[in-house]
């Protein structure tokens, strides 16, 4: 059994739950923007308040988790630039400029990947994301 | 980069299908990743925005505001001589390090206080009680080569950055702040330290300058070692340089550690009768 078929038939509060783990991020990502962590945080406590729920609800959780996991690194090393700009000695560069924007590139696609999910998720369809699924698939078992 | 994708392609060669599907797609978003940041690299963004041009003038007009705050508040001297030889030092240090000499601006202040510093835009406040402490012409070029490495490596908008903000110093030049902000500015600049890492960096930096210009730098260290014991010897509040570069026999001990690193072609900067009559001039104004 593999991919969608894992994922049938869901009860309605397990699609509101498996839905959520991705508002709660969508939330704590615009309430977080300046400190990476939080968002993090945030997504690892609803995926372990949540790691006794069925299959479905952890395995989103977990999704949700893995990208949330990736902008926490891409933003730590994106804040820690900054902060050396105005605290340290490093200047603006076009490096910094053009790192600044490949990350909020990649957050945009993850805030609109994870907004889509969301909404797909609480109608009862599975969405496997490019990466993320895949390691969700590894990481959490039936 | 290459370990990690080398690793990486272990890990999926070994490991089960669903694991080598995950790494591999991984191994794709990574390098779309390192790729996307490459190629945006490529774009002159600093051109394209400006960024240089807004720096720039915020800190011509930053260092015009402040220089002229001094100049109200403070005595400046004209003296052609005593300027002159200032100049004279200044010009060594930067022909043989190719500084730009018209770049950094040398203004000399009647004062008690043993004290120079660096403001925005180049302009190099020097105080008439710095001359006068000063027992050579190379301890003075130590200094001065010092201040010269806060403007060279922009140390002096670092630290308006850090300690002001960048939006609050934007207000001051957008003609909105008042005196009595760039009144502060100017203590902060005259009166407080720099990071302890930039204060190095200055250090070294004026090292290197004097090596280059054939100037003995140990002098430099000398009067660091000085103001320290004239301090534990309880001096006078003038002496201002001191509080802000703190920790004065630590840096010097760097410096001395430094220079013996360095080859060192000394000639002298002044003659010891120049140099007098210098002191001198700079005493009777």
């Amino acid at each position: 059994m593999s991919g969608a078929e894992r994922f049938v038939a869901q009860p309605d509060t397990d699609l509101e739950r498996a839905s959520n783990g991705y508002l709660m991020s969508l939330v704590v990502l615009m309430a977080g923007l300046p400190l990476p962590v939080i968002n993090l945080l945030a997504t690892l406590f609803f995926f372990i308040a949540n790691r006794k729920s069925n299959y479905f609800v952890r395995w989103h959780c977990m999704q949700a988790l893995l990208a949330q996991f990736s902008l926490f690194l891409m933003n730590s090393a994106g804040l820690y630039w900054s902060l050396s700009i105005i605290f340290g000695d490093k200047s603006v560069s076009n490096a910094y400029i053009a790192y600044i924007i490949t990350i909020v590139l990649f957050n945009a696609v993850e805030f609109f990947a994870f907004m889509y999910t969301a909404i797909v998720v609480r109608q009862g369809k599975h969405v496997e994301w490019f990466v993320y699924g895949s390691f969700a698939n590894v990481l959490c078992r039936p | 980069m290459l370990s990690g994708l080398f690793t990486v392609h272990l890990l999926t060669y070994y490991a089960a299908p669903d694991m080598k599907k995950a790494f591999a797609q991984l191994t794709f978003l990574v390098m779309l990743f390192f790729s996307a940041w490459f190629l945006l690299s490529k774009v002159d963004f600093m051109k394209l925005l400006n960024v240089e041009h807004y720096s720039k003038s915020t800190e011509q007009k930053l260092g015009e505001l402040i220089y002229e705050s001094i100049s109200e508040t403070q005595t400046v001297e004209t003296d052609s001589a005593s300027l002159a030889k200032l100049d004279e030092i200044k010009v060594t240090i930067c022909s043989k390090n190719s500084l730009d000499t018209a770049g950094i601006k040398i203004h000399l202040i009647k004062s008690k206080e043993v004290n120079a510093f660096a403001l925005p835009n180049g302009h190099l406040v020097v105080y008439t009680g710095l001359i006068d402490d000063c027992e050579s012409a190379e301890e003075l070029s130590g200094v001065l080569g010092h201040e010269m490495a806060h403007i060279e490596h922009h140390h002096v908008m670092k630290k308006l950055v850090k300690e002001v903000g960048l939006s609050a110093l934007m207000v001051v030049t957008g003609g909105n702040g008042g005196g009595q902000v760039v009144k502060q500015l100017v203590k902060l600049l005259s009166s407080t330290a720099y990071d302890r890492k930039l204060e190095t960096d200055a250090d070294m930096t004026s090292v290197d300058y004097l090596c280059n210009a054939n100037i003995d730098p140990e002098p430099f260290a000398n009067f660091l070692y000085r103001l320290e014991s004239e301090v534990e010897k309880g001096a006078p509040k003038e002496i201002y340089w001191i509080s802000t570069h703190p920790e004065s026999e630590k840096r010097a001990q760097e410096i001395v550690k430094y220079i013996k690193t360095k080859k060192v072609v000394k000639r002298p900067l002044m003659l010891t009768a120049d140099w007098e009559a210098f002191k001198n001039g700079v005493k009777d104004l």
